[in-house]
């Protein structure tokens, strides 16, 4: 156990983590009740697990994508690597400075001014005021302040407050760097140069634990994806095959969600290749066929969507149907099919036309899903995010 | 990647690690976490932490002022106004006897210390409630907040001291050659204002209404500790005891012999005030670092 582990190594030990359940207000007067009801031998106590047993060994340099659902205890572990929280049991042992990108804006003074705050926050990332003034500049033109430095931050515009605090986290050079969900916020340049920083930082060394919802960018930065579900671990493998399970997992999830009292219902689905074999290939024709049933009469809209298990589509095609409030059997034959291998979701919905224009008929839900054969997709340079995997038929020349 | 996938078990109540192990209900008890404080390990990141008391400090400082049109008057103008209060009612009214001592020199040096107690216990207190938002993001070593407003404070006593200087000047009375003294009894008041602000700070965090204490302690303890009156005014068989419990009162005393009587304090009564404060130091240290822990999982 004391072992001496090289900076940059993150061990976790059986680390449990609980918290309280019952709701509590952090009041004197609560806790003379509680007291009192304790005296009479009731406890009253009600714990859940926030975490359950997380072993894990990340080596120096490796990029660990952190993905699970809302409330999976990810940024629970995230806390507790950067020491802010305290495991319930087990062992935690993170060597060298450990760098957070985290969403700092609320701790920024709003009274001082931007350059005030710099130094305010290197000094609490433990970074020496010269090594600050050293990297002053670096991190003013990351946070593209510029001249308003010198203004207070409470008139700093929230984008600008955001990037001031992640610039300072991002130049602190660490052995370990943890990322908790940065890209939900900023506009789309500025995730970019996050990620681009965090790629940098990587090939640098150092270590790289990544919490965030946005798939596409966790799997442009990470080698190795640790999936936590209900506070344990559930896969701890590639990223790729740590999304893909967890991916299913969604779709699983939304497929489970029964959609009651809607005017039409999904009775049949079926996606066939070509000359009806069931297994499906890259760039050669798809049929998906599909069964409506319902009463509803009229006009209708029929989408169809492609994901990775996630509700938004990697494409799109629609078409309008007239339904007569019998079984509507509606097939579409996609010719080339621009899928690389992978598992993917069929998405379906039907929307009315006409008078109630929009309304729902068949909710957007995922009918299923299909494994594609075919090639790989090449791999983009790292910190380059791929918004949908689309195959390309394309030849080199040289 | 559609033929070699990721491991799942498919068990909806997560009991299961992908390995098939089954995890327990609870964690081995000896794996409990227990919060162990080694010394030189604390006062090694205390010391790496300077810079940022420092900081916190002069955030404060700039904050304050930056905002209020009287600036740093402020540290002197509320000491001054009580000290005219002091000296309108206990003077002229109660009739405290100072004997060769102006009366104003003698309550204004009891204010010092009171400001300085009640200005680090008001702000310290607040000082990890109010940056909540960054104890749970950042790790620091927590004591440097309630340091910080004690640093803040510090300030204001120093410019506090400039105004006593003026005062000594005003009344033609020069500090009493004993002055040294104030010292070791500075060490005191330090460590046992730190003390009461650590165990405060902390307290608030687990129980907001402590918050609604402070200004009753304030109230109370400007009366309750000598700084209108001499120490003499509490009954002699108590004052130890009093010392023990407010060594503020021993360390007020020990400073007017020393700066305007010209004595040496009373050995007595400063060694309890001293081992006083060392357990409130103490005590205080341990119980913020015992409550830390758990500060991230109440705010």
């Amino acid at each position: 156990m004391s072992r001496d582990y090289p900076l940059g190594t993150i061990r976790t030990q059986q680390v449990w983590k609980r918290f309280r359940a019952d709701q509590q207000r952090m009041l004197l007067r609560d806790r003379v009740e509680q007291a009192a009801r304790r005296l009479r031998g009731d406890r009253g106590e009600d714990w859940r697990w926030a975490l359950r047993d997380i072993d894990l060994h990340i080596e120096p340099g490796e990029s660990v994508g952190l993905i699970g659902s809302n409330g999976s205890g990810k940024s629970t572990l995230l806390k507790m690597l950067t020491r802010v929280m305290y495991p319930y049991a087990g062992i935690i042992d993170v060597r060298g400075r450990i760098g957070a990108l985290i969403e700092i804006r609320a701790g920024i003074h709003p009274d001082l001014t931007g350059r005030e705050n710099i130094y305010l926050f290197g000094a609490l990332l433990g970074l020496k005021r010269r090594e600050v003034a050293g990297r002053f500049d670096d991190i003013v033109e990351f946070a593209r302040l510029g001249g308003a430095i010198d203004r207070q931050v409470k008139f700093y515009s929230s984008g600008m407050q955001m990037r001031l605090g992640f610039a300072v986290a991002a130049y602190l050079e660490p052995h370990v760097l943890l990322v908790d969900e940065v890209l939900a916020v900023g506009d789309a340049v500025f995730q970019q140069r996050c990620l681009d920083r965090m790629r940098e930082v990587a090939e640098q060394g150092t270590t790289i634990v990544f919490v965030s919802h946005d798939l596409p960018a966790v799997q442009s930065i990470c080698r190795r994806g640790v999936w936590l579900e209900q506070g344990t671990v559930r896969v701890d493998a590639g990223i790729k095959d740590a999304l893909a399970g967890y991916r299913d997992s969604i779709e699983a999830q939304s497929e489970a969600t029964a959609r009651v009292g809607e005017p039409l219902a999904l009775l049949k689905y079926e996606v066939r290749g070509e000359d009806g074999e069931e297994n499906l290939h890259t760039d050669e024709p798809v049929t998906v066929e599909l069964t409506l049933g319902g009463d509803y009469r009229g006009d209708a809209t029929l989408h169809l969507g492609v994901s990775e298990g996630t509700s938004s589509p990697i494409f799109q095609i629609s078409h309008e149907i007239r339904l007569t409030g019998g079984d509507h059997r509606v097939a579409c034959v996609i010719p080339r099919l621009p899928l690389p291998r992978g598992r993917y979701t069929l998405w379906t919905g039907v929307y009315s036309i006409g008078k109630t224009d929009g309304g729902t008929l068949m909710s957007w839900h995922s009918a299923g899903q299909f494994d594609v054969f075919g090639p790989m997709l090449d791999t983009p340079p790292r910190a380059v995010v791929l918004a949908a995997p689309v195959f390309v038929p394309h030849q080199w020349e040289e | 990647m559609g033929g070699q996938r990721a491991q799942v078990i498919d068990d909806r109540e997560g009991q299961q690690a992908p390995g098939g192990v089954t995890i327990p209900a609870g964690p081995p008890p000896e794996l409990v976490f227990k919060r162990r404080l080694r010394p030189v390990q604390v006062a090694h990141e205390l010391w790496a932490a300077r810079e940022l008391v420092r900081a916190l400090a002069e955030r404060d400082l700039r904050a304050r002022y930056k905002q209020a049109v009287l600036g740093f008057a402020w540290a002197v103008l509320t000491p001054l106004a009580l000290c005219a209060i002091f000296t309108l009612v206990f003077h002229r009214a109660v009739k405290i006897e100072t004997g060769a001592v102006p009366y104003t020199l003698f309550a204004y040096v009891g204010l010092i210390v009171w400001q300085f107690f009640s200005n680090t216990m008001n702000q310290g207190a607040l000082s990890l409630a109010n940056n909540l938002s960054l104890l749970n993001k950042v790790y620091c070593p927590r004591e440097v907040f309630p340091l910080a407003t004690m640093l803040v404070a510090t300030v204001d006593m120093a410019i506090g001291v400039g105004v006593l200087g003026l005062m000594f000047l005003v009344f033609w009375t020069a500090p009493a050659a004993t002055f040294l003294w104030a010292l070791p009894l500075l060490v005191i008041q330090f460590a046992f204002t730190y003390g009461i602000a650590l165990i405060l700070s902390v307290a608030v965090v687990y129980l907001r209404d402590v918050r609604h204490l402070l200004p009753i302690i304030t109230q109370m303890g400007v009366f309750a500790t000598p700084v209108a009156y001499p120490l003499a005014k509490i009954p002699h068989r108590l004052q130890e005891i009093y010392v023990g419990v407010n060594p503020l009162g021993a360390v007020i005393e020990g400073y007017r012999k020393a700066l305007l009587y010209g004595e040496a304090p009373d050995g007595r009564m400063t060694l309890i005030a001293a081992a006083s404060s060392l357990v409130f130091l103490v005590g205080g240290y341990l119980f913020f670092k015992k409550l830390e822990t758990g500060i991230a999982d109440v705010a």
